[in-house]
């Protein structure tokens, strides 16, 4: 279900499986006892998971040929030629500042949201829950019917519009930028707005009346206090947001059409469309290590940052 | 400075915000489940009056319902095999890992961590290299099980964490042979964690997209596939017909966690 890998946050409430409350084992490990009860996971992950990934190194490096998915031997072409290719650079670019927008998006909108989650004290806490993880809970290809209908040059929106006298005719939503990054947004609300509901449930609500009762601005106290305090879940909503979108795929197909390409359609365009298995393993590991990258310069310079505001 | 209790301006703006967010997050199912209710000939908003006539052209579609079948036999499959393997291996770590614990957790959440698309990407080469290939349906029920696995095994794990070893030890110590002590002890007080998983693993697998895409093989059209098809070249409410099934499957298997079990145990990772 991801664009619907879930690689999900934990639900803030629920007691974490790696804390250290977990009851230490009264028996000291011995070694192969009960191993046979994990032999059937790690064959499956390990046959089917790692190798596999390491396979796609190797099939970057495939000679790629006409009439099978590859050829003999071994060459660096393939990352030449996608690298020096403006149309493949292109799309990553767009690709990348699709995430971005995306993430920053997901933010704005999440943050009060798992503001309201985390200090509501209405009885439809739980039900306020599952509206948030809905977008998950629906498989993918339904969640973009649903924006199609709704934003398509006949949709909804256009025909509310129109109605209401606010356009004389439908506007572009979809087949483009726009239509994808609404969409996207939709369903990564729910992975920014679990992590943030966990840090700010942990946030001491007299920190705030403190700040206010000496004397600063609510804005300074949100800027000084509370966000430095939220930025554990900050980073941890924006980087799976941010990775996420990379891999998008089917929301990118169905409401991007011919003008928004993302990498992923790329990829699936080039292993079954083309049937360039190669071209489409060394598109595929630009773009991870592209995220990769990113991922790991916003973690530096967000430590610098947090460093500097630290209270 | 709570917001939302307060009466001022920016409060008020504030609730309004939050509001609108949960408008646009609920906005499209609930406009699918409305437009599958339509008695009009097209997706045409609002709904020109109620009718399930498009429910009966549904069932009345064989691709459709061929593919449900499809779906129902891949989730089925995989669900039973991840939850033997997600909960054997629950076992093995909470209760036998010792120092492997965090790492081995970690692995078995790796199906989860990686992109899916990406996944579906390394399987397709792989089993093509194996010689497995995709003409039979064993590639796409491995790539389900591997998706599904780590929603077993969180769910079975943080069960596992959340009740005392030491009544199995009790059991034990009173002479239950370790087969007995799992059966009557072990087995109901995990139960809840089990059927979590299971339930979960089931929808993810029905609603799985990608890997389906990738590795399906011919006549293994699944559901979603189906749909993805079909909305290529037909736009009107059949398509909402099938996907309100798929919504109220969905929300069938959530409720009956909730009963069950309650949504607070519901883990993604």
């Amino acid at each position: 279900m991801t664009d619907t890998s879930l690689p999900a946050p934990p639900p803030p409430s629920a007691h974490s499986p790696a804390s250290p409350a977990a009851p230490v084992p009264q028996r000291p490990p011995t070694g192969g006892r009960g191993f046979w009860l994990i032999a059937p996971a790690l064959v499956l992950i390990g046959v089917f998971l790692v190798l596999p990934y390491l396979n796609i190194v190797v099939m970057s490096l495939r000679v790629p040929t006409v009439g099978a998915p590859y050829g003999e031997g071994f060459t660096l072409g393939n990352y030449t030629r996608v690298l020096s290719d403006p149309y493949f650079l292109g799309v990553l670019a767009d690709t990348l500042s699709l995430g971005v927008t995306t993430t920053l998006i997901c933010l704005l909108l999440g943050y009060p949201v798992a503001w309201h989650l985390a200090r509501t004290t209405s009885r439809w806490q739980g039900v306020l829950y599952v509206l948030v993880l809905s977008p998950l809970l629906v498989g993918v290809v339904v969640r973009s019917f649903g924006w199609l209908i709704l934003l398509s040059g006949n949709g909804v929106v256009n025909r509310t519009l129109i109605d209401l006298g606010l356009i004389e005719t439908g506007i572009a939503l979809m087949n483009n930028r726009l239509g994808v990054t609404i969409a996207l947004v939709h369903v990564f609300l729910p992975f920014m707005i679990l992590p943030l509901v966990g840090v700010i449930q942990s946030i001491d609500p007299v920190i705030e009346t403190a700040g206010q009762s000496l004397g600063a601005s609510r804005f300074t106290v949100f800027r000084r206090l509370i966000l430095p305090l939220s930025w554990p879940g900050i980073q941890a909503g924006t980087i799976l947001v941010f990775v996420l979108s990379l891999s998008a795929y089917v929301t990118p197909v169905m409401l991007g059409g011919a003008q928004m390409k993302t990498m992923s359609v790329l990829v699936v365009q080039s292993l079954i469309d083309n049937f360039q298995w190669p071209t489409g393993a060394a598109l595929a590991l630009v773009l991870t290590g592209c995220g990769i990258v990113a991922v790991v310069l916003y973690a530096r310079l967000s430590q610098r940052w947090t460093r500097s505001v630290q209270p | 400075m709570t917001p939302g209790r307060g009466k001022g301006l920016g409060s008020r703006l504030f609730r309004v915000l939050v509001g609108l967010v949960y408008a646009f997050l609920m906005a499209p199912i609930v406009l699918i489940v409305l437009m599958s209710l339509n008695a009009g000939e097209i997706l045409s908003f609002p709904p020109q009056g109620l009718s399930l006539r498009w429910f009966g052209a549904l069932f009345a579609n064989e691709a459709f319902m061929r593919a449900i079948g499809t779906s129902l036999l891949v989730a089925t499959i995989a669900t039973v095999a991840s939850t033997l393997i997600g909960t054997s291996a629950a076992l093995y770590v909470v209760r036998h890992a010792g120092r492997w614990r965090e790492p081995l957790r970690l692995l078995l959440l790796l199906p989860l961590m990686l992109p899916e698309i990406l996944t579906a990407i390394a399987l397709l080469f792989f089993l093509y290299a194996t010689g497995i290939g995709t003409k039979t349906m064993t590639g796409l029920v491995i790539g389900h099980i591997l998706v599904t696995l780590p929603y077993v095994f969180t769910n079975v794990a943080s069960a596992l964490y959340n009740y005392d070893a030491s009544i199995d030890q009790a059991a034990r110590s009173l002479g239950a042979p370790p087969s007995v002590a799992f059966r009557r002890i072990t087995l109901p007080l995990i139960k809840p964690g089990i059927i979590t998983g299971a339930l979960f693993a089931f929808v993810i697998s029905f609603d799985l997209f990608n890997m389906s895409l990738l590795l399906k093989g011919i006549g293994m059209t699944t559901l979603p596939l189906q749909l993805f098809d079909y909305l290529r070249w037909d736009f009107d409410p059949t398509a909402a017909a099938v996907s309100t099934v798929s919504i109220l499957l969905t929300f069938v298997v959530v409720l009956s966690i909730d009963r069950l079990v309650g949504l607070r145990t519901l883990r993604f990772g």
